[in-house]
């Protein structure tokens, strides 16, 4: 079997701070990732990163990173109820999902129980830091409305522009990611909103501040056997909480740890935003493919419906739904 | 001055019989043949492209289509394009020769005037939230995902992933992609706008059979179009370092009488540091499709 190593130039990590110290699950002894032809730890196949753990940490957990086994499973246990109730709570002929057809429940796509408080491990509270008092003065002044008046006043999502990524959280359901390695290059595949992020792995420099993207501009390299991914040019209004897109740098790094689970870790650097850095750990683990076309826009009925109900309730005697 | 103008119009002649004497220059017996210049017609001398790592020819990297098939598969004049009197020269469509095998899309009569009607209609936007919002118009202007061959022939760069288990094919246009399963023939699941694919490996041309369409895709502006019934055969064959000659296969009974063929050459793009950049048009059509439904400013 050919051992290539890839020695690609190490990518110029300029102001991402390194995420810190934190405990990673450790490869079981005597595995390890298997090669690409060309070298590359293999990451291919099909994830998935649902779980029921919340991005951050419930107060009760303080500091603690880890929940006993016995947390463990009770929360995995309530969340799979929760999950199963919510699929027969609408079946076929409910107005907004058809949970029993299209299997959209957690219990239903390969949710595994994951040992943590909360998906972020730093800062050491498990919560997002604070804003910046620039962040705050920007935070109040956006106008948050009542009705819907216009496309422009629901979420990216819900207009079918962007699902936010990176970084790569977990969706309420399609929350599966198909990866290929080719020479040169990593194209994930999420499933929600049928997104596709090529990243290279050549060493060429990141576009110049010019050109804005989605998803950001990614490059990516290899440190060892993990993927160290560096995504910069966000487009504004299109960044993860209102970050600002000309500070904001993402850094993500994919690890496999066994035969069935990437460990995936983000940390999100905006010092125009928040006070610190912060980074969050998510298993990303075996699924069953394929991903299905998710045709966002060709079939946004939500869209309308909202937009019809705000027009409903501005009608003299309307419902005044919101 | 009449002797010097006799002098010009004998130098004129000599010059016009020697350019007739060159133009039609044959070798005299006994001669080599003088050297023609080689024909324009879409032949590559023989190729044999490099391995991927998965043994195959190498069909990775990001290519596009030169053709204006987009506007019109069949033969087109150049067009004044929509609102004209604003758009003036940014807005009219190239002409172009059709990538038709033969000319003309075979067409069942009554087809053929479906046709029609969905090319007068091709600007007519009616967003509903249910299923009718696809009955008129061209989905492409309304940023909705091209289909297959399509997608291969808009005026947008594409890259081909050539992975393991499946070949990807990630468009710059709307971010469409497509996933050609190599080790999977398993049948389509559920309708998709970019088909159902699988694919193998004929020589070094990649074979794509793809089925499991939803029915609502054009293969054009000028409103050519299927049933869910659409079958395309897809063949991409590398003919040197820098051209893919692609072929695709129509067929659809329900449509056109027998199938019929496309064919032209897709371009390697050389530039340096070449990647897709975004067309996510969905933000360039929301006004378009929902301003109906928008709060009305006297409100």
């Amino acid at each position: 079997m050919l051992s290539l190593v890839l020695a690609l130039p190490r990518f110029a990590s300029a102001q991402v701070s390194p995420a810190p110290a934190t405990k990673t699950h450790t490869v079981s002894k005597g595995w390890t990732a298997p090669r690409t032809p060309d070298g590359q730890p293999d990451l291919q196949g099909y994830w998935t990163n649902l779980s029921f753990t919340p991005l951050e940490r419930p107060a009760e957990y303080g500091n603690r990173e880890f929940l006993t086994e016995e947390e463990s499973a009770k929360l995995f246990k309530q969340g799979i109820q929760h999950s199963y109730e919510f699929t027969y709570d609408n079946p076929a002929g409910t107005p907004v999902y058809d949970a029993t057809t299209f299997g959209l429940g957690a219990w239903q796509n390969g949710v595994k129980p994951n040992k943590r408080t909360s998906l972020i491990v730093d800062p050491p509270d498990g919560r997002i830091p604070p804003l910046t008092p620039e962040a705050q003065k920007a935070k109040a002044s956006r106008v948050v409305k009542t009705r819907v008046e216009s496309p422009e006043d629901l979420t990216l999502g819900v207009r079918c522009l962007t699902f936010g990524r990176p970084p790569l959280l977990p969706a309420a359901y399609n929350s599966n990611y198909y990866i290929v390695q080719i020479p040169g290059y990593v194209m994930i595949e999420a499933e929600w909103n049928s997104e596709a992020r090529m990243i290279p792995l050549d060493g060429r420099p990141h576009l110049s501040g010019n050109i804005h993207r989605w998803h950001g501009d990614s490059r990516g390299h290899w440190e060892g056997d993990t993927l160290v991914v560096e995504t910069t040019n966000f487009k504004p209004g299109a960044t993860p909480m209102n970050a600002n897109p000309a500070t904001l740098r993402i850094l993500e790094r994919f690890k496999r740890v066994d035969a069935d689970t990437i460990e995936y870790k983000f940390t999100i650097d905006d010092p125009s935003t928040w006070t610190r850095p912060w980074t969050a750990i998510i298993p990303m683990n075996r699924a069953e493919g394929p991903l299905f076309e998710y045709a966002c826009s060709e079939g946004n009925n939500d869209l309308i419906n909202m937009l019809e109900a705000g027009r409903a309730g501005e009608k003299p005697g309307g419902q005044g739904k919101q | 001055m009449r002797g010097q103008m006799r002098i010009v119009a004998l130098r004129l002649a000599l010059l016009a019989v020697g350019l007739v004497l060159l133009l039609t220059a044959r070798p005299m017996p006994g001669q080599a043949p003088v050297a023609r210049r080689p024909s324009t017609t879409n032949e590559f001398p023989p190729y044999k492209a490099p391995r991927a790592t998965d043994g195959h020819a190498d069909l990775n990297g990001i290519w596009q289509a030169m053709v204006t098939a987009d506007i019109d598969v069949q033969d087109h004049d150049a067009q004044a394009g929509p609102h004209s009197d604003v758009m003036g020269a940014y807005g009219a469509w190239p002409g172009g020769q059709g990538i038709v095998e033969g000319g003309e899309i075979p067409y069942r009569p009554e087809a053929l005037a479906r046709k029609k009607e969905n090319a007068e209609k091709r600007m007519v936007v009616h967003m509903t939230n249910d299923p009718s919002r696809h009955d008129t118009g061209d989905p492409e202007l309304k940023c909705f995902r091209p289909g297959v061959p399509r997608a291969n022939y808009m005026p947008f760069p594409f890259q081909i992933v050539q992975g393991r288990d499946s070949v990807v094919i990630v468009y710059e246009f709307a971010n469409a992609l497509r996933t050609i399963y190599m080790d999977d023939k398993k049948e389509a699941p559920a309708d998709s706008w970019m088909g159902w694919s699988t694919g193998r490996w004929d020589g070094d041309t990649l074979v794509v059979n793809t089925t499991g369409f939803v029915p609502y895709t054009w293969f054009d502006r000028a409103g050519d179009f299927h049933s869910d019934a659409l079958h395309v055969v897809e063949r991409y064959t590398p003919v040197s370092p820098y051209h893919i000659m692609y072929e695709a296969t129509i067929e659809d009974p329900n449509v056109f009488t027998r199938p019929w063929k496309v064919r032209f050459p897709l371009y390697r793009r050389m530039e340096k540091n070449i990647q897709l950049m975004d067309f996510n048009c969905v933000e360039f059509v929301e006004g378009m499709m929902y301003d109906k439904y928008r709060k009305p400013a006297s409100q």
